[in-house]
């Protein structure tokens, strides 16, 4: 399979520019590549957003100060990573794409990304653009009204443009592009109105569609028998709105799914694959090579859609290729990543629906609060909806073998609706009443927190008492982990203890995804700033945390 | 709005001016239909942003403290849209969106 890889690799290497960004260096992007460039979303085709730079450490790290601040002039929050190629540094929002310089944030060039303001009726949560992909000389971008692009790297000139879906039909995207063995691909969101959530496959040059898995089954597929015998799964849910991670060697990319459509399960009795679950997929076609089901019969709004982050452990002795995820509802999954086999889920945040996962059949084993929502009480859940982790991505350090990861604590007050939906395309498609529990005074939001990903036991937990955290986090071979706050807080964290090392308050929240990169030797780091992207991530900032984007870049003070 | 004391005191003014339109001028009458058809919309499409019946807000406005008098203010808020709310016009009719400020208003006081 190697040399399968690499002979496709020399390949598309042989056949674009050298001034291009090229497939091997996609390839070796947090893998031995040059610290020079941040190419893929997660930094890295296994999303551990981990960099081996140790300029800035927990010695030094006292002297980072910021070396330039641009606004995005966006008042819809910040979630989006950027990405670095040669000294340039791209980054998105959903108003617009742009380029600057990466050592002094002089602009490049600036795209503006145009969508009708009624779209925002289709995006359940928040608006938001999590970021671009890069191929030979292109940036991908796909906009919240379900439309991909290719801008030219070095103009921002629009090259192609194509829809993926219609947005009046509930369906819109905010994740990043990725491209994978020579394949462009996008996921989609929309699991709040009965879509029928898919992966798209695009030729990277023209735009035009490969091939699209959707992620409900139907007639003909074996895995149609999780659904009832009607079209269910036509609105079923399943959508992919977090970037998969890729496996060059196995040459399968996995992607999360999302909750199941309606909320409800009431009208889609079954398990109903693929919905709450990761798929392994073949990048050139679409394939499904194997699934593994978070969330059985899915009912709780627990989207399985975060990053499934890949890493080489040692389980029971042996090394293995394995796939980690911190779930929505509140499990922390290691799986085998050739096989889909599960190895360990354990609970990493308070979970009251199910005891445990039965690491013999896979599947959760529910409790009493779960069977008395299945029968229409209301109930309390543990996680919230939101979730134990959601979107905001986890880092991983392989020397320590540890995750970083936000985790929040929060309980709903949940029911399943008597009335059951009647779909509207375009409306909210949920039969569910839900809302949250009072917090207990003295409990925190969550915490930030450095977990064993076989076990879940934490090596720290820093716990979050006046707001949780929804950004994502950076590890790096400095001793320090990388985080923010609502508040604006920049963070660096001893990656040992938790301890807040350093800080500083960006112009607004952070709830975005921070890399790290070099520039003739010089190590930067670079987040975006700017309250929400997510409804959630705003809740209890009225008036207390002003909107507002830029990115922000920071470095060692020169003596 | 800046200063402590300006929210409890800005409060303080939109629940004198809610007593006294509600004794001389209160909204409506509306129609009992009319509230449930709107708690209805409501509940499907505003509430993930302005909270189950009007709590729990995750945006900065409480629909609870909307000034009756400014009827005209909200029909066109909803219906054009407003900072980071979308357009609602092309999606509900004027009568569904007069069921909506006919919920706001009376739809969860006791």
């Amino acid at each position: 399979m190697r040399k399968l890889v690499w002979s496709l690799v020399f390949f598309f290497a042989a056949s674009i520019t050298a001034s291009a960004q090229t497939a091997q260096e996609l390839l070796r992007d947090g893998n031995g590549g040059s610290t020079d460039n941040v190419l893929t979303y997660g930094m890295g085709y296994h999303q551990q957003r981990y960099s081996p730079l140790t300029q800035i450490n927990r010695k030094t790290v006292k002297r980072l100060v910021p070396v330039w601040s641009v606004s995005l002039a966006n008042e819809f929050g910040e979630q989006g990573q950027p990405l670095v190629y040669n000294g340039v540094l791209y980054a998105a929002n959903v108003k617009r794409v742009v380029a600057v310089e990466a050592a002094t944030g002089k602009q490049l060039w600036m795209t503006p990304l145009e969508w009708d303001a009624a779209v925002a009726r289709v995006v359940c949560c928040g608006l938001s653009n999590r970021g671009i992909a890069l191929y030979e000389g292109k940036v991908f971008v796909a906009s919240l009204d379900a439309f991909i692009r290719a801008l030219d790297a070095k103009t921002g000139k629009e090259l192609w443009k194509t829809k993926v879906a219609e947005w009046k039909d509930g369906y819109s995207i905010t994740s990043a592009p990725t491209v994978a063995n020579g394949v462009l691909m996008t996921g989609m969101t929309g699991g709040e109105y009965g879509v029928r959530g898919f992966v798209a496959g695009y030729d990277p040059e023209t735009g035009k569609e490969l091939w699209r898995r959707f992620m409900t089954a139907g007639p003909g597929e074996k895995a149609y028998e999780t659904w009832p015998k009607d079209d269910a799964y036509l609105r079923g849910g399943a959508s992919t709105w977090i970037t998969g991670s890729y496996d060059p060697e196995l040459d399968l990319t996995y992607w999360g799914t999302s909750n199941g459509g309606p909320w409800t399960a009431v009208p889609r009795p079954g398990d109903n694959l693929w919905v709450a679950s990761v798929v392994a997929m073949r990048p050139r076609t679409g394939e499904i090579v194997w699934h593994y089901q978070w969330t059985p019969a899915e009912t709780y709004d627990f989207d399985g859609n975060n990053e499934n982050l890949l890493a080489d452990i040692v389980v029971g002795g042996t090394k293995r290729k394995v796939l980690i995820h911190a779930d929505r509802n509140g499990f922390l999954y290691t799986l085998d990543r050739a096989s889909g086999k599960l190895l360990a889920a354990n609970p990493y945040v308070k979970v009251n629906w199910a005891e445990r996962i039965d690491l013999a059949t896979g599947r959760p084993v529910e409790t009493e609060v779960a069977r008395k929502l299945r029968a229409g009480e209301k109930v309390e859940v543990q996680p919230r909806w939101t979730g134990g982790k959601n979107w905001m991505p986890m880092a991983f350090n392989p020397k320590k073998g540890r995750i970083y990861l936000p985790m929040l604590e929060e309980t709903s007050v949940y029911q399943l609706n008597k009335d059951l939906p009647v779909y509207k395309a375009g409306e909210r498609y949920m039969g569910v009443t839900n809302t949250t529990a009072d917090r207990k005074p003295g409990e925190p939001w969550g915490y930030l927190g450095a977990l064993d990903p076989l076990t879940a036991k934490p090596a720290w937990r820093v716990p979050l008492m006046e707001f949780p955290s929804w950004s994502g986090m950076l590890s790096t071979a400095g001793g320090l982990v990388f985080s923010g706050l609502p508040t604006g807080e920049f963070l660096a964290l001893d990656e040992d203890t938790g301890k807040v090392l350093w800080q500083f308050r960006t112009g607004s929240g952070v709830n975005a995804q921070p890399i790290t990169y070099t520039i003739n030797g010089r190590q930067y780091v670079s987040v975006l700033s700017g309250l929400g992207g997510g409804t959630s991530s705003r809740r209890g900032t009225t008036g207390k945390v002003q909107p507002g984007g830029s990115v922000w870049t920071f470095a060692l003070m020169a003596d | 709005m800046a200063g402590s004391k300006a929210p409890g005191l800005a409060a303080g003014i939109a629940l004198a001016v809610l007593t006294a339109t509600a004794s001389a001028q209160a909204p409506g009458p509306f129609l009992k239909e009319q509230v449930k058809l709107g708690a209805d919309i409501y509940e499907r499409n505003c509430a993930p942003c302005h909270g189950p019946r009007m709590l729990d807000s995750q945006v900065p406005v409480d629909l609870r403290k909307f000034p009756p008098e400014q009827k005209d203010r909200f029909i066109t808020s909803v219906t054009k849209g407003k900072n980071q709310m979308p357009p609602w016009g092309g999606l509900f009719k004027p009568e569904e969106i007069e069921a909506i400020w006919a919920y706001v208003m009376v739809g969860e006081k006791q």
